[in-house]
């Protein structure tokens, strides 16, 4: 299994995807700090000695949104990298010369993984931490503290990891396309779930209470959104107390509750041992 | 036995694939299995390496099931759509395959392969710059990784050059010397020919003949003979001995059953007073053999 994880690793990093994928990443990191630089510095930030709430809402809205953006950015690397991480091994015929060795099926479909989770943590670590810096260093005005910063960055990287493993539970058993359009669908229906609740968190009636279901119900198929917006909320409000900071489109106002992330390690747990069961009796 | 199945049995959905496989063979041997294109060889020995799951029946390699761990550990095998990772080179391949076998030091035995598969000096290029033979090398080399017991090679030679055929011939032959079992499924039959001291031939999944090489052509020895004045009791007497008897151009011809009966036939003739001028004997080849069976299979399927 180890075997395969640190090629796994060494595959992504040989590969030149992921040259483009490091090149493309920080144009996007130019473009976000160039326009953080721009609001940051449009106006003064300060009506006298006091800090302009506008100004701060602005700050964590658009903090929020380069998270959120990133947040998209590993999810398609995910997709783009992983769809094929078993399925294209059975298609190529590659399998054939791995598994006839003295290797645990499961062990191969683990360690494919373990070794894509590491390069995804490090690669959304970076790209979360960047993010972060650039707020800081263009001076926003939202209280960020590193144990805020810490946990949010382990709701950031537990949604990929989340997403990794329905991909590779999905290749081990599926095509490569297959596994590339239920990766692509199930993201899209838990971010649109996501959106809807968060809508239905700003009122009361019956409405409001039918789109949260709705959030509900797309978080228990993929609950990548429902992490984000946990991310989201420890970063901007767990210590403020200032919940309008975590408001808006990319914001965490709907708070999953304790049980969700039970869940949350069950549905890990579940996919990839549902995956790896799969394919151990699979004929290749 | 190293290598044994009972009624073994792979079907897809209740088609293709093999039936009711039972084979036994020695240490040492080097086995072919023929069988024209979808007959069920691929699928065989894939079901022997643990890729695929048996319907029914068992397998054996050096006393261990098919698919196990254990099994495995007695194998290399060199599939007939061999593709490695091309991103790696060559050496780089050998190496994570030898660390799949948790290889200690493998530098030396891969240094060593390398040389027997004649890739030296290409061993740093990468896998996707090597030919389609070059790579069929590799996987070669890769299949004789762990020392195997028992090597399968699925149609090895298929993307080779003629030269390439004869290292491969080689290679099976060396393997052989050093007590390794070759089990070698192709449907080149001049190569198994030369090759090979068992065969067994399918067809539509079932085992048609098996069989040492050499009693299996026996049984398709023609005998040509050129007499005079002979008379009818002279070949009633032989077709006891002999079978499919054709007299054309002053010539006999006639196929036997066993090579013993060439001498006896011989002394019929000399005792019946007829004058014996000529008496050629000739082994069918294997591809004659297989057309026989096979075709004799097709006519009754």
């Amino acid at each position: 299994m180890l075997t395969i994880t640190k090629y796994t690793i060494k595959e992504m990093i040989k590969k030149r995807a992921f040259l483009l994928i490091a090149i493309l990443t920080v144009g996007y990191l130019f473009i976000y700090g160039y326009g953080l630089s721009l609001a940051f510095h449009s106006s003064n930030s300060f009506t006298g000695n006091v800090p302009d709430i506008g100004k701060i809402l602005l700050e964590s809205q658009l903090l929020s949104a380069g998270l959120y953006f990133s947040n998209f950015i590993v999810a398609f690397l995910i997709v783009l990298t992983s769809v094929g991480a078993v399925s294209g091994d059975v298609e190529s015929g590659a399998i054939y010369a791995l598994l006839y060795k003295p290797l645990k099926r499961y062990g191969y479909v683990l360690g494919k993984f373990i070794g894509l989770g590491i390069i995804i943590t490090v690669y959304s670590t970076l790209l979360f931490l960047s993010v972060i810096g650039l707020n800081i260093a263009f001076g926003t005005k939202v209280y960020l503290e590193l144990g805020n910063i810490l946990r949010a960055l382990f709701f950031f990287d537990l949604g990929p990891v989340v997403l990794l493993s329905l991909v590779i539970a999905s290749s081990s058993i599926m095509s490569t396309v297959n596994t590339g359009v239920l990766a692509v669908m199930t993201y899209g229906i838990a971010m649109i779930g996501g959106i809807l609740e968060q809508m239905g968190s700003f009122s009361t009636d019956a409405t409001s209470q039918g789109l949260s279901n709705v959030g509900i119900i797309t978080s228990l198929i993929l609950p990548t959104d429902v992490i984000f917006r946990k991310m989201n909320a420890e970063l901007l409000t767990q210590n403020t107390g200032l919940s309008f900071l975590a408001q808006g489109p990319f914001g965490g106002t709907s708070q999953p509750s304790p049980y969700m992330f039970v869940y949350i390690a069950f549905y890990i747990c579940f996919l990839l041992y549902y995956g790896a069961r799969k394919f151990e009796k699979r004929d290749l | 036995m190293i290598l044994e199945t009972q009624n073994l049995t792979k079907q897809f959905d209740g088609k293709g694939g093999f039936k009711d496989v039972n084979i036994s063979i020695d240490s040492g041997m080097v086995f072919g299995f023929l069988g024209p294109n979808g007959a069920g060889k691929s699928t065989f020995v894939k079901t022997m390496v643990g890729l695929l799951h048996p319907t029914s029946g068992f397998g054996w390699i050096n006393g261990f099931s098919i698919g196990t761990i254990e099994s495995k550990r007695q194998i290399g095998f060199l599939p007939e759509n061999f593709k490695y990772y091309d991103w790696m080179t060559g050496k780089e391949l050998m190496k994570f395959h030898a660390e799949l076998y948790k290889m200690k030091n493998p530098y030396k035995k891969i240094e060593e392969l390398l040389d027997l598969v004649k890739l030296k000096g290409h061993e740093n290029k990468k896998i996707k710059n090597y030919s389609k033979g070059m790579q069929q090398r590799i996987g070669l080399a890769i299949a004789l990784l762990n020392d195997p017991e028992v090597i399968f090679l699925d149609e090895p030679t298929s993307a080779l050059d003629p030269v390439g055929r004869i290292d491969v011939r080689e290679i099976i032959k060396r393997l052989k010397d050093d007590g390794k079992t070759v089990f070698l499924n192709s449907h080149l039959l001049s190569e198994v020919e030369m090759v090979c001291d068992e065969v067994a031939i399918i067809n539509h999944g079932h085992v048609i003949a098996e069989g040492k090489l050499e009693n299996l052509l026996s049984k398709n020895t023609y005998v040509e003979m050129v007499i005079s004045d002979y008379d009818s009791e002279l070949i009633e007497k032989i077709s006891k001995l002999a079978y499919d008897i054709v007299f054309k151009d002053g010539k006999l011809t006639f196929k036997i059953k066993d090579k013993d009966s060439i001498p006896e036939i011989a002394k019929i003739v000399v005792d019946s007073g007829a004058k014996l001028y000529q008496l050629n004997s000739k082994t069918s080849s294997l591809e004659d053999l297989f057309i026989n069976i096979v075709g004799k299979d097709e006519d009754v399927c």
